[in-house]
């Protein structure tokens, strides 16, 4: 019987995961601007770090490895999250935009 | 139909329309609430993968610093010029849309024709086993984490300090 619920199915997180990749490929390629697209990779890497815990939930689930290395992941997203603001800060004060399509050169 | 079913398809839709209002929101502001929406929606989801840890994780690290984060490089970098045009061309909007699309497909055929079973198993891991395991086993890997987060801290106030005033 308990098989029958909806949340013990599998299916259904890589499904939401698989949403969260296509949503942030789909940000990627359409956001112009550093900010946006950095905001789609989260996405992406959300939808990593759910595919993980699904499987460690119903494939292996005698070891918690899958939540740990979501939790390195989370670790990993803030370490470049970090260094991509950094670095978008830098960007607008030399340029004075970030929209991605203007950023030919890395020197002017 | 369970009270646990109608709560994890609220999680769901909570999910989905966050994720669309991340990548179609037309401000950036906007973008990053949808964000947050959907952050909340996957720590609700880790909690019916018997996950709470991971869940408090999700929330106090992606919302509570990332977003954060996010929101003082917008308040830095955004409106301070012109409008960020963010829904200029149509063109670009299908080509990106077909593409995901196409991801979407081919990612959705894998994983129908490849896993089959593994269906309600037997799952008692508790923080305590993370924790077990994160100091006994992956002992090198979380100190290369740890690495990486300092190297990037100190990479950050690097930038922020040597590339002050070149013009």
């Amino acid at each position: 019987m308990t098989d029958m619920l909806l949340y013990n199915n599998l299916y259904i997180y890589l499904f939401v995961s698989l949403f969260l990749l296509c949503c942030g490929i789909g940000g990627l390629l359409f956001r112009r601007t550093l900010i946006g697209m950095l905001i789609c990779l989260e996405l992406i890497m959300n939808g990593a770090g759910l595919n993980l815990v699904a499987f460690n939930r119903f494939l292996a689930p005698q070891a918690p490895y899958g939540m740990v290395f979501t939790l390195f992941i989370m670790g990993i997203a803030a370490a470049e999250v970090a260094i991509a603001l950094a670095l978008i800060i830098v960007i607008f004060r030399r340029f004075k935009h970030i929209e991605a399509e203007e950023l030919k050169e890395l020197k002017e | 139909m369970t009270l646990g079913e109608l709560i994890f398809i609220f999680l769901l839709f909570v999910t989905f329309c966050g994720a669309l209002t991340t990548v179609i929101a037309r401000s950036l502001i906007y973008a990053l609430v949808g964000l947050v929406a959907t952050m909340f929606g996957i720590a609700g989801l880790y909690i019916y993968l018997n996950a709470p840890f991971i869940a408090m994780m999700q929330i106090l690290i992606y919302v509570g610093a990332v977003a954060i984060l996010i929101v003082f490089a917008i308040m830095l970098a955004g409106p301070f010029y012109k409008k960020p045009t963010e829904w200029s061309k149509v063109t670009k909007f299908l080509v990106s849309l077909i593409i995901a699309l196409f991801t979407y497909l081919l990612f959705m055929r894998i994983i129908l024709h490849s896993f089959l079973g593994g269906q309600d198993t037997a799952f008692m891991i508790t923080t305590k086993d993370i924790g077990r395991s994160l100091f006994d086993k992956l002992t090198f890997p979380f100190e290369l984490v740890s690495l990486l987060i300092v190297v990037s801290i100190i990479g950050a106030l690097m930038l922020a300090i040597f590339s002050k005033d070149r013009k």
